[in-house]
């Protein structure tokens, strides 16, 4: 009998119990140690920040579903990790700490045979001095809370411009090494919308900030994409919509600070600028959980387990860019010292970005950090959970289920406004995930024929389908695993 | 500068249109993202 502990309950965790639970007999345990209360499918809190869709409709209680389906559930963070256990506990475990109800502060030792860190990233507002979602006019679409908020903030602003006020919104990225570009991409287009339906468009101006030295890098090094008969750069491709909405655009532009309506940045070229605003939508850097590790006899370990997220199987070593190669990427997100710890998803940490570092004049460095959404994160952890569960069925280690980011394909659905005949989509598709300059030299890295981009109201249903069909596999209705991730 | 003409605005919103980009489109997208994965290291060997 095997007990297979996954911390966190995001896409990636979800996905990796689900598996496991399906697949697994009931002798062994599967548990999900999580924080959160809810399951939400993250991808649609651009619809909740524009108040076209209820945070009710894109989240679920995890402990019903859990208990019907004989996932064990404690509601609790980590808090450090003992892969050896201690001198009282033999078994490796993680010291977990409950977050609500009568155990609320009590701290437990959660043991395992396998451990799956699906924390995700730690949303690192702290990071840029006043980045705090709900004050100084700035707000976030991170979580369904924060969408809820963004939306409370929008709609006041939108009032105040059918009364006759002028405005300034600001959406970008909040920090130089932001992450998650797409995200942002996509509730400028919404909100843009949104105003036009509101008749105030004139009313506004539209300004989109990024770490970005180009448009359309989003963290990926920018892509090279079939688009109609054409061949076409994502920079191209972003800048045609945004001309064609009234958008503006600062790149090249890390974001230090944050005063009341004022969003202080400094430029690839060394100038310390400021951009003043009455609705900012900015994406905070990521990071990190901080979690300490520690061997059986309390010595701190954990450069064994972190390097800000979790090590596995990839290239730490530092090179230079040209030198980057999708081989650097892992391939089965285990830890290298302890077999039985898997991260994947966003918990594991890259070997180095994906798009080419820059930096200030002043040496700041401003450029993205890798992008890693909803769907390699779910293939990331199906492939972990099939790994493991060949693992205890076969008695013997396997790592036969591979994924790197550099052989997987990934498709990045981008609402451009909401609406069943009036909405529409930037559908736009990438093949590797990371480019591979060696095999595809003349592409900037990328298959052609399986990158490609796509403008229009079909785009839209087509994130409307995923919404639903994705929620429906979370809640693991009869024959979810029919759909991919 | 590429810009959207009003004959791509007519065909990126008519839902007729669309119906069928949209079936094109979640082919495509299927067989890209379910078109399976791996790893990248034992190539180069």
């Amino acid at each position: 009998m095997s007990k297979i502990v996954i911390l966190g309950a995001g896409i990636s965790g979800h996905v990796a119990a689900a598996h496991l639970r399906r697949k697994l007999s009931k002798e062994h345990e599967v548990v999900v140690v999580s924080p959160n209360s809810n399951y939400q499918w993250i991808p649609s809190n651009i619809w909740v920040g524009i108040g076209r869709m209820k945070s009710e409709k894109i989240l679920f209680p995890l402990a019903p579903l859990y208990k019907k389906k004989g996932i064990g559930f404690k509601q609790a963070k980590a808090v450090s990790f003992h892969p050896e256990g201690d001198s009282t506990e033999q078994k490796p475990y993680v010291l977990s700490e409950y977050v609500v109800g009568d155990n609320k502060g009590k701290q437990e030792k959660v043991t395992y045979d396998y451990l799956i860190n699906a924390t995700g990233p730690k949303l690192n507002f702290e990071a840029t001095e006043g980045l705090i979602p709900g004050e100084n006019k700035t707000y976030s679409v991170c979580t369904y809370t924060h969408a809820d908020h963004a939306w409370e903030g929008l709609s006041a602003l939108i009032e105040d411009m059918k009364k006759g006020k002028k405005a300034k919104i600001l959406i970008g990225t909040g920090h130089a090494k932001s992450t998650c570009q797409g995200a942002a991409f996509e509730y400028i287009l919404n909100v843009e919308e949104e105003l036009q339906k509101h008749n105030v468009r004139d009313m506004a101006e539209i300004t989109w900030i990024a770490n970005e030295h180009e448009l359309g890098d989003f963290g990926m090094d920018g892509v090279l994409m079939s688009y109609n008969d054409m061949i076409m750069k994502s920079s191209e491709l972003v800048e045609m919509i945004f001309e064609d909405r009234g958008i503006k655009w600062i790149i090249g532009a890390g974001v230090n600070k944050i005063e009341d309506g004022i969003a202080h940045y400094e430029t690839l070229d060394g100038d310390y600028k400021t951009e003043s605003y009455d609705f900012a939508m900015l994406i905070p850097a990521f990071s990190g959980h901080g979690f300490k590790a520690y061997d059986k006899n309390e010595n701190d370990i954990t450069e064994k387990l972190f390097k800000g997220f979790m090590i596995v199987d990839a290239d730490y070593t530092s090179k230079p860019y040209e030198e980057w190669t999708v081989q650097d990427w892992p391939e089965t997100y285990q830890n290298p010292s302890y077999k039985n710890i898997f991260a994947p998803g966003i918990a594991f940490a890259p070997p180095h970005a994906i798009s080419k570092p820059r930096k200030s004049k002043n040496g700041t460095d401003i450029s993205p950090a890798p992008p890693r959404t909803g769907m390699p994160s779910g293939i990331t952890a199906k492939l972990v959970a099939e790994n493991i569960i060949e693992t205890i069925k076969n008695g013997k280690t396997s790592t036969d289920h591979k994924g790197s980011l550099g052989n997987m394909g990934a498709a990045c659905i981008a609402s451009a406004g909401f609406g069943f005949w009036k909405g529409s989509g930037v559908s736009i598709t990438t093949y590797p995930i990371v480019p591979d300059f060696k095999k595809y030299p003349d592409s900037h890295g990328r298959h052609l024929g399986k990158t490609f981009g796509a403008i229009g109201l079909a785009g839209h249903w087509l994130k409307l389908m995923l919404h639903y069909a994705f929620i429906y596999k979370a809640k693991m209705r009869p024959f979810w695993w029919l759909i991919p991730e | 500068m590429k810009r959207i003409s009003p004959r791509m605005r007519f065909r990126m919103m008519n839902p007729f249109l669309q119906f069928f980009k949209f079936i094109i489109l979640s082919v495509k997208i299927m067989v890209i993202v379910a078109g399976g994965h791996g790893g990248t290291r034992e190539k180069v060997k």
